[in-house]
């Protein structure tokens, strides 16, 4: 009995930890030469970047109970702007700083929607996906913006600085930054207690709306800052080129919820759950595994992870 | 007889809620149930309703023992009840509340009759004399047509028992008068009537005979032709009388000022009363009377509609909870769970709630000053905590008590709001934070403090203000004041 439960401490604690190292012995052992070397681990690094950036918005917004599901979208609309404006020639900081400006104006606007009226985010942010689809379709004429683009755009997304791809870096930077933020800031803080009862933070006398705000933002800011990335990565920029992130940062906040702090949403629980869905898919990968099997199995892990959680804390049926 | 119960017990915690209940109901007779807050009347109709069970003793239905261990047990036998926050679905037409969880009429099986549904819907309310829309959403029906509807329900199935708790909380006097003459027709045909209410006049209008309730124990029923109102009032209370004042308290100047506040969903009509420095100004009234409405409006929680509040003398300005906790009013709300605790946190970050920008420095919490100060409120209030990190939840109820008033402390305030503060914690807890108050008034400020429990009310508030039907009534000095002088003005229509 006793033994029985500190199993079930053990793996609701550690058990997606634990799951994604048994998926890397997995690899390593089912495809060693290709899988487990320094080259490859620095190349899931840059994988995932883009993945983790996106992921960190969407924690923010999933710590104060709400979600944004127009992630997608704002990748998509940030790096078709940033390319458009590469493409024209516009001084290389205005192309990174402009579009993430932009939706860092959207996200307080699907922000004041969601705290003014009171309108479930769920629909605020789908309908401000569709328009932000429509728009960026719109602004492109559908098309792929990929001719002269300047090398200078391209740099930040493909060079590396002592082999570490720029991108990983930006990557490392934030996630520590906003792990810092959520945990050692007033701001982080209220963020948690507005997720955990906002009834009783209202009361305690935190501003919810403009911490909700923020949020909402912030997380606009970060998918933009995600698609302006992705197209320095591809050197390219597709009106829907985001649009798949936007599943893919909520499965890696999802596994996060299950990683260090239980159910709760955290930025290095995020960094973990898209690690796990990188090298998943970089694995399979390797092993020629066509993408369907890959989906398939990234969403029953997501499923199993989310399961293993609740019946460690009871909460089954 | 249609319903007799015999030593009824329910415990809740190892505290008696009803012990040893006797209670009869007759056929085709209006019974009152009244009681102070908390006598037990819930309860019992909870029980009878089959939504608590009943720890021992026995249920007679028409004389042979019943079983009611869930809602359609008590339905089947022909208990209806009806509440007092309605149980109607907003966007239901009449028609479809109706026939909530009853089989619906079929057309061959498959598509539902409409036509036929609505003709035994309107025979039922033409048998009863209630004339009602039905093709309009319930959202749309005024409060005693929604009250109309749900007897239509009840009385759909054949009904021989119908509990109305507190039917007339949110009518007009013309409202509830339609309410009366279908209680008398319902009466009429034969079907019995237990009538809980805190409201004399309709008790005495209504009923044939009233039944007491006094801490969970029944104290008498009798026929309500050979009782008055006072009589009935001494019935539900112990009659406590407040010591004297053993030295007469000195209180500064006026702390906290409410003039004519109403709020905007109409709960709170027009309170004005002023709590001085020094003084524990306890406010009471019966379930549903406006006390914790009113403080959410003094706080700035609750959307106020008019009428001022002042922090000493000074117009407090926009009324926002951020905004009075700086002016430095705290309320301390009576659903913990709900309104006071963030669950998900733990016992130092609780603590700090209200206070984090003190701990940080351009946006970065100072942790180590963080722990100290609330290491420095676990121990001055002696909560029990395995130390500041411990989820909150994992307190007892006393203790998580105490982490909202180190909460509330640590601001520092000028004006304590507490609402129900005592509720669910041990005797002991009880008694410390009942030394809290008095030490936080005898250092200069103002203690509002709102009590169901009158006894309680009586032992601790320096003044004690009454309230009813959202409005401030008399102003008790607590020196010498019995039960029954408050109770007999809570209950003066």
């Amino acid at each position: 009995m006793d033994k029985n439960r500190k199993l079930a401490d053990f793996m609701r604690a550690y058990g997606t930890i634990f799951a994604g190292i048994i998926i890397v012995i997995a690899f390593s052992i089912l495809s060693f030469d290709a899988f487990f070397t320094f080259g490859n681990f620095i190349n899931i690094t840059r994988q995932i970047s883009l993945l983790v950036v996106i992921a960190l918005g969407a924690t923010l917004v999933m710590s104060v109970e709400e979600f944004d599901l127009s992630v997608g979208a704002m990748a998509s609309l940030g790096g078709v702007v940033a390319a458009r404006m590469a493409v024209s020639g516009m001084p290389m900081l205005l192309c990174f700083v402009f579009p993430v400006a932009i939706c860092f104006v959207i996200g307080l606007l699907n922000g004041w929607i969601v705290t003014k009226f009171r309108v479930l985010s769920f629909i605020t942010t789908l309908a401000m996906s569709t328009i932000l689809g429509g728009f960026t379709f719109w602004f492109t004429g559908g098309a792929t913006i990929f001719e002269n683009i300047p090398r200078s755009f391209t740099f930040i997304g493909t060079k590396s600085l002592f082999s570490l791809p720029l991108l990983s870096l930006i990557m490392i930077f934030l996630t520590v930054l906003f792990w810092f933020v959520m945990r050692h800031t007033s701001f982080g803080r209220k963020l948690y207690a507005i997720g955990g009862n906002e009834t009783a933070s209202q009361i305690s006398g935190i501003p919810v709306t403009f911490h909700k705000n923020m949020a909402f933002a912030l997380c606009a800011a970060l998918a933009a800052l995600t698609g302006v990335l992705m197209a320095s990565r591809l050197g390219s920029a597709h009106p829907t080129g985001g649009d798949g992130l936007f599943l893919q940062a909520y499965a890696a906040a999802f596994l996060g919820r299950t990683v260090f702090k239980e159910g709760v949403p955290n930025i290095w629980g995020t960094f973990v759950g898209a690690a796990i869905l990188g090298i998943l898919a970089n694995g399979l990968t390797i092993m020629q595994v066509p993408t369907f099997m890959q989906d398939l199995l990234t969403g029953c892990i997501i499923i199993l992870a989310v399961v293993v959680q609740k019946i460690g804390r009871g909460d089954a049926k | 007889m249609l319903l007799q119960t015999k030593k009824l017990c329910k415990q809740f915690g190892g505290i008696y809620a009803l012990k040893d209940i006797d209670f009869e109901i007759e056929n085709g007779e209006v019974l009152g149930l009244v009681g102070e807050n908390g006598a037990g009347k819930s309860t019992l109709i909870k029980i009878l309703t089959g939504v608590y069970r009943l720890d021992s003793g026995e249920i007679l239905w028409e004389g042979n023992p019943a079983e009611i261990h869930n809602p359609c047990q008590s339905r089947d036998l022909g208990i209806n009840v009806i509440h007092q926050d309605r149980n109607l679905v907003p966007s239901f037409n009449g028609i479809e509340n109706v026939f909530l969880g009853l089989p619906y009429e079929k057309k061959g099986g498959v598509a539902v009759d409409w036509k036929k549904m609505k003709q035994r819907v309107t025979a039922v309310m033409e048998e009863l004399g209630i004339d009602i829309d039905l093709n309009i959403p319930a959202a749309l029906l005024t409060p005693p047509q929604k009250t109309m509807l749900e007897i239509v329900r009840a009385m759909m199935t054949r009904s021989r028992l119908l509990i109305l708790d507190e039917p007339t909380a949110s009518l007009t006097d013309r409202e509830a008068e339609m309410l009366f003459e279908t209680i008398e027709g319902l009466k009429k045909k034969g079907t019995s009537i237990l009538y809980v209410t805190h409201r004399m006049d309709e008790i005495f209008r209504l009923t044939d005979r009233i039944t007491v309730f006094k801490n969970g124990q029944l104290v008498n029923t009798v026929q309500t032709a050979d009782v008055n109102k006072e009589q009935i009032i001494s019935m539900m209370t112990d009659n406590w009388v407040s010591e004297k004042m053993k030295t007469a308290r000195q209180f500064g100047g006026s702390r906290l000022d409410v003039a004519h506040l109403s709020s905007r969903d109409g709960i709170i009509k027009d309170a004005s009363f002023n709590a001085r420095a020094g003084e524990i100004l306890g406010i009471f009234g019966l379930g549903g009377s406006g006390r914790t409405e009113l403080l959410e409006c003094v706080y700035g929680h609750r959307s106020v509609a008019g009428g001022t509040v002042a922090i000493d003398h000074k117009p407090v300005g926009k009324a926002s909870p951020a905004n009075s906790l700086k002016q430095g009013v705290v309320l301390i709300s009576e659903d913990r769970r709900g309104k006071a605790l963030v669950g998900s946190l733990n016992v130092k970050q609780n603590i700090v709630l209200s206070t984090i920008d003190h701990y940080a420095r351009f946006g970065v919490v100072d942790e180590k000053k963080e722990v100290s100060d609330a290491r420095d409120q676990i121990d001055r209030l002696s909560i029990k905590t395995e130390g500041p990190k411990q989820p909150v939840l994992q307190l007892s109820g006393g203790n998580q008590q105490k982490v909202v008033f180190a909460k509330a402390l640590l601001s520092e305030p000028k004006v304590l709001l507490c609402d129900e503060p005592t509720q669910a914690v041990d005797v002991k807890t009880r008694q410390e934070i009942h030394k809290l108050l008095r030490k936080r008034a005898d250092d200069g400020n103002a203690v509002v403090f709102v009590s169901s429990d009158l006894k309680e009310m009586l032992e601790v508030a320096d003044n004690v203000l009454i309230m009813a039907g959202g409005k401030t009534k008399e102003l008790f000095a607590n020196d010498g004041l019995t039960a029954e002088q408050v109770l007999a003005c809570c209950y003066a229509d």
